[in-house]
Parts: C-alpha cells; sequence; structure tokens
C-alpha cells in the first residue's frame, strides 16, 4: 500500500527568524532527518519526499463563477499547517506508524497523519 | 522550481455524487494531469483517501499516541495534491485554477523548498 505521511506542524516562530538564525537552527536538525532519511529508504528505495516552503510563501486560489480569486497565505488558519509530504510504499499501517513516530516532527508539538493514496 | 498545489475540498460533496459525476470529474483531472504533462510541468501527484481512513501520529515525551482519523477535523479538507514545475509562482497559480476542486473548494499553492547542500530524499 502506498501512503502519504503529511507533517503537521507550527512554523511560525521558524519563519519569522533571521535567515542566519534560521540556517543554523536547521543545520542542527538535519543529522536526525538524514537518518529518517535513511530509515525511510531501507523500507521503500523508491521513497520520496517534498519539503514545502513557509506559510509566508502560500498562496490559495479559488475559481467562482469562472473568475479567479487569490489570496495570500495557506489554506488553514489553525497554527499547525503541513510543512512536507512523504511518498512511500509500505506492507501495512504498522510500518507506516512505526515511520511517521521516527520523524523528527511527530515529537515536540507536530503530528503526522497517515493517509492511503488512492492508486 | 517546483509547487505543490494542494487539494482542499468538502468531503460529503464528492461522497453525495453519483458514479457517473464522479468518472466526469476524473476525466477532467486525468485531462488535467495530460495538459500538464505535454506542457512539460507535471512533476507528480497524488489521490489521498478520504479523511475517515486516516491515521494520526504523535510522539510526547517518547511515547508514541496513534489516534484514528485526522490531524484536524474541518469541513474542507486536503485530498490530494500536484507538484507542478513552473518557472514563476503566478504559472503554478495558472495550473492551479484548471484543478477541478477549485471551482468549489480552495487550492493552496507552496513552493517546494529545495537546498542543494543538503540531503534530499
Amino acid at each position: 500500500m502506498k501512503y502519504a505521511l503529511l507533517i503537521y506542524g507550527d512554523d511560525s516562530a521558524w519563519v519569522d527568524l533571521p535567515d542566519e538564525e534560521r540556517a543554523a537552527l536547521r543545520a542542527a536538525e538535519m543529522p536526525k532527518w538524514v537518518a529518517l532519511f535513511e530509515e525511510l529508504r531501507k523500507a521503500d528505495p523508491s521513497v520520496s519526499g517534498s519539503e514545502l516552503s513557509g506559510r509566508n510563501t502560500a498562496k490559495v486560489v479559488r475559481v467562482r463563477d469562472g473568475e479567479r480569486i487569490v489570496t495570500d497565505g495557506p489554506f488553514a488558519e489553525t497554527k499547525e499547517i503541513v510543512g512536507g509530504v512523504f511518498r512511500i510504499e509500505l506492507p501495512d499501517l504498522d510500518e507506516a506508524i512505526r515511520l511517521a513516530a521516527l520523524i523528527p516532527a511527530a515529537h515536540g508539538s507536530g503530528a503526522i497523519e497517515i493517509r492511503p493514496v488512492v492508486q | 522550481m517546483q509547487y505543490m498545489a494542494l487539494i482542499y475540498s468538502d468531503e460529503t460533496e464528492w461522497a453525495s455524487l453519483s458514479p457517473e459525476q464522479r468518472e466526469e470529474i476524473y476525466g477532467r483531472y486525468g485531462a488535467l494531469s495530460r495538459a500538464a504533462e505535454e506542457a512539460g510541468v507535471m512533476a507528480g501527484g497524488n489521490e489521498l483517501a478520504p479523511t475517515r481512513d486516516a491515521t494520526t501520529v504523535r510522539v510526547r515525551a517518547d511515547e508514541t499516541l496513534v489516534t484514528d482519523g485526522p490531524y484536524a477535523e474541518v469541513k474542507e479538507a486536503l485530498g490530494g495534491y500536484f507538484l507542478f514545475e513552473c518557472g514563476t509562482i503566478h504559472e503554478a497559480l495558472d495550473w492551479a485554477a484548471r484543478i477541478p476542486a477549485a471551482e468549489h473548494g480552495a487550492i493552496e499553492v507552496r513552493p517546494v523548498h529545495v537546498n542543494p547542500a543538503e540531503v534530499q530524499l
């Protein structure tokens, strides 16, 4: 079964940091993510992931009566928004739960939503 | 640059459609995918199972907490996404506006973060 692991977290503090501080924080976090990537590749060599840029880069488009309406900011008004997605082929949900718990963002205040992908 | 177009729409509306109506909408999604492929902007996409099939995982104090259901119960839920390879966000918004769900739901467009100096997956 193919799963999408959706990473939810609060990026508001993160996006407001000066570039240098954000880069330093990122560099400090990176080894945890690299270890995760290795674990995910062991489970599925064709795993892929997309990290999304912060909420300040988001735009929302709606089309109503043929007219396009574009607004700035993310769709959800919640503190926690989607920050990235992994796509991974796994034998079952238990394995998806095990790997989701290894994602650094599952710790602290974040959460991982697991959704089967429709084939 | 890659842009993710996140598709938000009311799942109950989709559930209320007839098989013929769903087929018509799938046909429109297929046509959009083909048009994006022909234009060289198609970089991926997935339809997600409905939120009733979601499982949410949190780790607190080294304990894994698993709950059934989505991270947030919302009227308009994330139902899938496209990845478009575009030169600008405006171009990505043009493609996002062609997604059928833009006509009743909303499409959030976000640049995909890539740092060539970092390990990628």
